[in-house]
Parts: C-alpha cells; structure tokens; sequence
C-alpha cells in the first residue's frame, strides 16, 4: 500500500515503473496524433498524410526531427524563465495523475507482487483530481510569460473553463464513489466483475448470463455522460477547445510557441485525454475486467493452459492488460471523433453549459443517488 | 538515513525555500507561483502522514482553486509598478529581514517546542484513543474523517456550511451593487 517502497528492490521497481509509465504516454502521442490526422481525413473524405512510411505512420517521426530544428525562440518583451518552464510543467500534471490508474492485474512472480500501474494510493480520485487541476498553472504561466494579448486572453479563458468543469467533473464522480463506496480504483475495478447485480428493496437480482456484466455504466449512466463531457473541456478539446479558438485567438495561450516547446503543450493534451479515458474505463466500463469471465478465471485458464503459477499470472495480466487497452482506445477514438464532428461553442454557451445546466444536473445525480442508496438499505418492497 | 526521513527533509526543504521566496521575491507573479510551490509541498508533507484525503483535497481546493484565481489576478494587473515599489528602499528592506527574522524565530520555537514534549496528545484522551484504533485497523483514515464530521460534529459542520452560504450571498450581493464595488471611489 505504501507508495514509496520499503526494501531497495521496491523503491528501483517503483522508479522503474515510474519511468516506463512517462514514456508509454509520451510514445502513445505520436500514434495518437496519426490516428487524429488519418481520422479527419477519413471522416472528411480526404486521405491525411500517407507518403512517409506505410501508411504514413512514419509521418510523425519526419515530423518530431522538423520539430527539433526549429529556431528556439523567445518573444523579446516575454518573462525567459517562465517561457521555458511552462511547456516542461506542461508534461508533469498529465504523466503524474496519469500513473495512479491500474491498467492490469497485479503480477504474481515467485513471492513478489507488481502492481501495472505507478503506485497505489488509496484516495486515488482525490489524488488523480488534485493532480490534474494543477495543469492551469501551465497555460497561466505559458499565457504570461508569452507577454502576449493573445496569449494573456487564451490562458485566461483556458484557466476560466477549467475551473468552471472541473465542479461538474468533481461533482459527477460523487456518484461513483457513493455506489462503490471506496476512493480506490483498484477495488471500484473488482466490485465491477461478475454478472450485473443488484441487492437492495429486499430482493437480490441477478442477470441470468455472464455476459451482461456488472459495470459502473448500468448504475450511473447520468454520471457517466456528465463527466465524459466534462473531460472534453478538461482537456481543452473541441466541441470546448475555447482557449485555442483561431477565429479570435490565433492560437490560445500557445501562440508564441513553436517547434519542441509547442509538441510538449500537445503531448500534455494528450496525456489529460489519455487520463480521462483511463478514468471513464475504470469508473463506468470495469476497468481492465472481461465481460463474462471473472479475473479468478482467466488465472485458472491460464493455470490449466501453461500449469505454471508464474506462466498463468503473466498469461491473467497480459489478458486483462490488453481488456484495458482496448476499451481506452475506443475511448480515444470517440475523443477524436468527435473533435472532427462538432463545432465549438460560443464563450457564453461555454459558461452556461457548465454552470447552469451540467452542474446542476450533477448535483441532482448525487443527490439521487444518495436518495437510492439510502432507500435500497433501508426498505422492502412487497 | 530511512526513506521516509529523505522525503520528509526534502519536502520540508521545498515548502521553506518556497515560502520563503514568497516574501523575498519581488515580482508578484513569482510569489504567487511560490505559494503554490508551498501548497503542493504541504500537501505532498500530509501524504507522508498517511493523511491522503487531506492531502488530495488541499491540492484540489488550495493549489487547483484558490491560488488559480490568485494568479489569474496578478496576471491582469499592470506589475511594473508593484516592481519598483517592492524592489528597493529602506523601509521595505527593513520590513522584508524583520519578516524573515521573526519567520525564523517562530521555526526555533516550533522545532524547540515540539522536541522538548515527546507527544501533544496526552495519553488516555479519545483522541489517542482514535489514532491507535486507526493505526490498527489499516490506513483507512478518510472513513474516520468522515464519520468525525457527519456523526460526531455534525451540528459544527452544518453551521460552518450555513456560513459559507452567507459568504457566498454577500459576494454576489457586493458584485451586482451598481457601478461596481468601486462606485463610491
């Protein structure tokens, strides 16, 4: 539970994996940033970048190397210090937060248990919220030093819009954490396995097959939307990207940015929607479960297949480990999806969705759910 | 040296070199970034103490609300100014080593205090009560907290949520009078 380690061994493996999880972000952004280009290009029935490499998939590698012999260059009235420290801070906030989401079941080898994820924390809601609010700073930095009208007035809409979400965002999660009754990610995962079932009014059901599985979507599905579109304006994504609206801004709280600096603003980007996918699979979708098996049963699968314990844990996390990945790639895709689907809303529209309509709806779903649960415990029907 | 002695000198490093240059630095910009350099310090100190819950929401309301708006501010203003009056003169030098001084003169008498007295808990209150209990039953101390606000204290937290309600009446009330808070200037 600890989340430094005790023993030398712990506290490398700890670093270790804290180093393999940054990089796995960072290299998921290039793959991330093809599927966006190729996708708009799909939907808007043209072909994206298809020369470089089969189909074009080395596009972005040509790209990284032009992004680094670009001219590194400052605004003359800008603040250097800040300048150059917003775009590193940038990665921080998404990697971090990004760490506390169980991806797998733990590895059993010999007598040592490894976690897939950074470290366990046991209010790993609170922390992942906490992390992520800290991404502001970021764009408030990157918007003064710039030292800039556009990118002032970006990073003030940004850091307004993220403020403003992040009620909802909070406010939807309630309802999780009600229903499950832990800040723990790992044990909202393992109270999603099974068939769906419910116990409460003085009767227990249960869904006659497996495949129907007991996941957080059927329980909150109020929830689930009010915080998937929160998300978006989380991460400053179209149909909310305000910060960056080129019609007004030129481009947000970016716009003296160029070259490598510029990629790491993305790569943070893309590190809060790989953290809001991360979390709409965990909270509502059974995190890393399979829908019809159990994680017992796919070890005893493993077990009967390669009758070796390490073998069938190694064979139990790889299984679920790739369960994980594919619900978060769906996710991502409906993410980009509808970035090329949606137009932006006005400043206006902005501000009214998130305080008039989504944050009252969030406060209705938790009061509703406290209401249910309250209820279900308490009285019998028939 | 333990682990949890180099996080807790490294932290302990970070927050008093960070509320330090709150003070000393003299544009208002770094302070306030400083200030928040010093939020996430505390709250990285608070999840060393097994305090999770107070440590995820002191980065969540402190560092990811109230200081935002602090810098959000700061950033509106015109700093040139505030620069020339910070950055030179007699009196403000004087003020700024007084502040350190007596900043440092609290630091000796907490660290003098608290070495001296072995607990602040006297033993067999509830409250030692409380955190052996917690201690064995595992570090699920955010239930605890809550069962201490909600079943306990209710009536105290109750009364301290009508009060946030009355601020939050007042400031709207202050932001709609006409002409602005400024009107009368």
């Amino acid at each position: 539970m600890s989340s430094m380690g005790t023993t030398t061994f712990e506290i490398v493996i700890n670093l270790v994996k804290t180093v393999l999880i940054f990089l796995m972000m960072v290299q998921a952004v290039p793959i991330l940033v093809w599927l966006e280009r190729r996708g708009s290009g799909f939907i808007q029935n043209r072909f994206g970048p298809n020369r470089v490499g089969p189909l074009g998939l080395v596009q972005l590698l040509a790209d990284a190397v032009k992004f680094l012999n670009k001219e590194d260059f400052v605004p003359d009235k800008g603040n250097r210090f800040l300048f150059y420290a917003a775009p590193v801070f940038a990665l921080i906030p998404a990697a971090v937060a990004f760490m506390a989401i169980p991806m797998s079941t733990p590895l059993t080898v010999g007598d040592s248990t490894f976690l897939i994820q950074g470290y366990e924390v046991n209010i790993g809601i609170v922390f992942i919220l906490g992390i992520s609010a800290m991404a502001v700073y970021t764009m408030l930095m990157a918007g003064w030093g710039s030292s800039s009208k556009f990118s002032l007035m970006g990073a003030m809409r940004a850091a307004a819009q993220v403020i403003s979400y992040e009620l909802a965002l909070g406010l939807a999660i309630v309802g999780v954490i009600l229903v499950y009754g832990t800040f723990n990610l790992t044990e909202m995962i393992v109270a999603q396995q099974g068939p769906l079932r419910f116990s409460g009014f003085g009767f227990d059901f249960v869904a006659p097959t497996a495949f129907l599985p007991n996941w957080g979507i059927f329980f909150q599905p109020l929830g689930a939307i009010l915080l998937f579109c929160a998300a978006f304006a989380e991460s400053n994504r179209l149909p909310f990207d305000l910060a960056e609206g080129e019609a007004e801004l030129v481009a947000g709280f970016h716009t003296e940015y160029g070259g490598f600096k510029m990629l790491m603003f993305f790569i943070g980007e893309y590190g809060h929607m790989m953290i809001a996918a991360g979390l709409m699979t965990t909270f509502y979708f059974g995190g890393y479960g399979i829908p019809g098996w159990t994680t017992q049963e796919v070890y005893a699968a493993g077990l009967s297949m390669f009758g070796n314990e390490t073998a069938a844990s190694v064979f139990n996390t790889a299984i679920h480990f790739l369960s994980f990945n594919i619900k978060f790639a769906i996710f991502l895709w409906i993410f980009i999806h509808v970035r090329w689907t949606l137009p932006r809303f006005r400043y206006d529209q902005l501000m009214d969705i998130g305080w008039k309509t989504m944050l009252p709806w969030a406060l209705f779903n938790t009061i509703l759910t406290a209401t249910v649960i309250f209820l279900a415990s308490q009285y019998i029907i028939g | 040296m333990s682990m949890d002695a180099v996080l807790f000198w490294f932290l302990s490093i970070v927050v008093i070199g960070a509320g330090l240059s709150v003070v000393l630095m003299s544009n208002p910009i770094y302070s306030a970034l400083s200030l928040v350099m010093t939020m996430v310090g505390v709250a990285a100190l608070f999840a060393t103490l097994n305090a999770y819950f107070l440590a995820g929401v002191q980065l969540i309301v402190y560092t990811g609300a109230v200081m935002v708006l602090f810098v959000m501010v700061l950033m509106l203003f015109d700093l040139k100014r505030e620069l020339q009056a910070f950055s030179r003169g007699k009196i403000t030098g004087f003020f700024k080593i007084a502040g350190v001084g007596v900043l440092a003169g609290l630091l000796v008498g907490v660290i003098t205090f608290t070495t001296q007295k072995t607990s602040l808990i006297a033993e067999g209150s509830p409250l030692a009560a409380d955190i052996a209990a917690q201690a064995a039953s595992g570090a699920d101390n955010t239930k605890i907290l809550s069962e201490n606000l909600f079943l306990k204290n209710i009536l105290g937290f109750e009364l301290l949520g009508v009060l946030l309600l009355v601020i939050a009446i007042g400031v709207v009330a202050l932001s709609r009078s006409k002409g602005g808070t400024h009107a009368r200037d």
